[in-house]
């Protein structure tokens, strides 16, 4: 069943097509992406499609119903709650996360202010990027985690789309509540994009465990230095890094003895040493274990644990 | 018994006179009120980047009268019909109270164009919006007060006397 926070955003029209797609599709549903003046494309599993005015998907995008402008304006109202103006950063940034944690990217025209963007108007694209909660995927992975006496700095390493965040949220989620391999830990999440948590109003609309601090929207490196002078984490999660600054940052938190478990896209082992930065983190034996996903077989397959000198370890599988 | 009749037409015109002068001393009391109630609407709005129907909830509890009950439809217009647009909304709300106010034409159109664009930009935007419609109302609201000075004890006066003439021309 579609979440009933996700269809309050969508516009009658809308809402009704979607009432009518065949309800195992519904449940699959990876994003809706509505263009104006163009079909609603749905994307499940592996395909795309189109819908049609009775609720029947097509590959044809001319037999499909069109998005008219009306239409665009209100949901844009109802995704803004009528206050554009209280949506300003996340127009800068091109996306909102509404509650139930679903992500909506925007497009359209970029407003610009001395070369920067500063805000987005005739909005003509929104991708609603629907959040699932894989509980449990991450607890045959914490065994291979698990140092002398704190947790062990992971990279995880994913093409988009293969359940990278979703495993960093439940790691937050298995870490903090304690599970049958360790006791609950202190998890701090710098969730620069809103991702991981999916925060609305500083709430986390996610499960991420009861000993979970979030720092929500702020810059990696800096929410990293922040959170370990204010909070004393001892584990903090983020979400992709690349940028030199997260480097520094991250070498502060090892200093500091704070496990850090961390996300970066690539498809093996050798693409991401091809990244300057990630190579001179890997170089530096900043990380301790590398996680590599796919979707090989289904979303979110580990495709193997690796050790500090990129040893493959026991391979684990995790189907989800 | 015509004593009676008297005193009762003679009251009842002095209170109609009380009516119409009422009318000219609310007007710019709920011009006030508008205003008061925009400047909380721009602090909410700039400050607090509250999303618009909450917005308009505060300004209810801060305003009295059917000002504040205006505000508060507005709101409630935005949450609960969420096919309209926002102007929409904001006009539907002006024209249900219209009626149980007195103001008068020039301020609805001011509310009615401050509508137009009310949430549909960013804050730096919308405050030069809501201070523009505050400095209209103002002067509305100084126009309201000089008719005021000038039409309420003549209400007052005309409907009593006008009751004693009419008296008179009945015997």
């Amino acid at each position: 069943m579609m979440d009933t926070r996700l269809i309050a955003i969508l516009p009658g029209p809308i809402r009704d097509l979607l009432q009518g797609v065949v309800s195992n599709v519904r449940d699959q549903l990876e994003e809706i992406r509505i263009r104006r003046e163009r079909p609603i494309e749905l994307i499940f599993g592996q395909t795309s499609r189109f819908v049609c005015s009775n609720g029947e998907l097509t590959s044809h995008p001319a037999k499909a119903w069109k998005v008219n402008a009306q239409e665009m304006d209100k949901m844009t109202n109802l995704i803004s709650q009528h206050s554009l103006y209280a949506l300003e950063e996340e127009l800068k940034r091109g996306y909102v996360t509404i509650t139930g944690g679903h992500r909506i990217g925007i497009s359209g025209k970029a407003v610009l202010e001395k070369g920067e963007v500063r805000a987005l108007r005739d909005i003509s694209s929104f991708n609603i990027r629907i959040a699932r909660e894989m509980k449990g995927v991450a607890l045959p992975i914490i065994p291979y985690l698990l140092g002398q006496t704190q947790l062990l700095n992971t990279l995880i390493i994913s093409p988009p789309q293969c359940g990278k965040t979703t495993l960093l949220r439940d790691l937050a989620r298995t870490i903090s509540y304690g599970n049958v391999h360790m006791a609950g830990k202190k998890v701090a999440i710098v969730d620069e994009r809103s991702e991981i948590a999916g925060s609305v109003g500083g709430i986390p609309q996610r499960d991420v465990g009861p000993r979970t601090d979030v720092l929500d929207a702020c810059p990696k490196a800096e929410g990293i230095m922040m959170l370990i002078r204010s909070m004393s984490p001892e584990v903090i999660i983020c979400d992709e890094i690349g940028r030199p600054e997260d480097a520094v940052a991250i070498q502060e938190a090892l200093n500091a003895g704070v496990s850090l478990i961390t996300s970066v896209h690539g498809a093996n082992l050798t693409d991401i040493n091809r990244r300057p930065t990630i190579r001179q983190m890997t170089g530096q034996g900043m990380f301790h274990r590398y996680i590599l996903l796919s979707r090989s077989k289904g979303v979110g397959t580990v495709e193997g644990i690796f050790g500090e000198n990129f040893q493959s370890l026991e391979k684990v599988e995790t189907p989800c | 018994m015509k004593i009676i009749g008297a005193l009762i037409i003679i009251f009842s015109l002095t209170m109609i006179g009380f009516q119409a002068a009422s009318m000219f001393s609310n007007r710019p009391k709920e011009i006030r009120r508008i205003i008061i109630g925009l400047q909380v609407l721009e602090t909410e709005i700039c400050y607090g980047s509250t999303a618009l129907p909450q917005a308009l909830l505060h300004v209810a509890k801060r305003v009295r009268g059917n000002v504040g009950e205006l505000f508060y439809l507005a709101s409630g217009f935005l949450t609960h019909y969420d096919g309209l647009s926002t102007s929409d909304c904001w006009e539907m709300a002006i024209e249900k109270m219209w009626g149980k106010t007195v103001m008068k034409k020039p301020e609805k159109e001011i509310l009615m164009h401050l509508g137009k664009v009310l949430g549909q930009s960013d804050r730096s935007d919308q405050q030069k919006h809501i201070r523009l419609a505050a400095i209209n109302l103002q002067s509305e609201e100084e126009e309201a007060r000089s008719d005021q000075k000038k039409y309420e004890k003549m209400c007052k006066s005309l409907g009593f006397l006008g009751g004693i003439l009419a008296v008179i021309l009945i015997y």
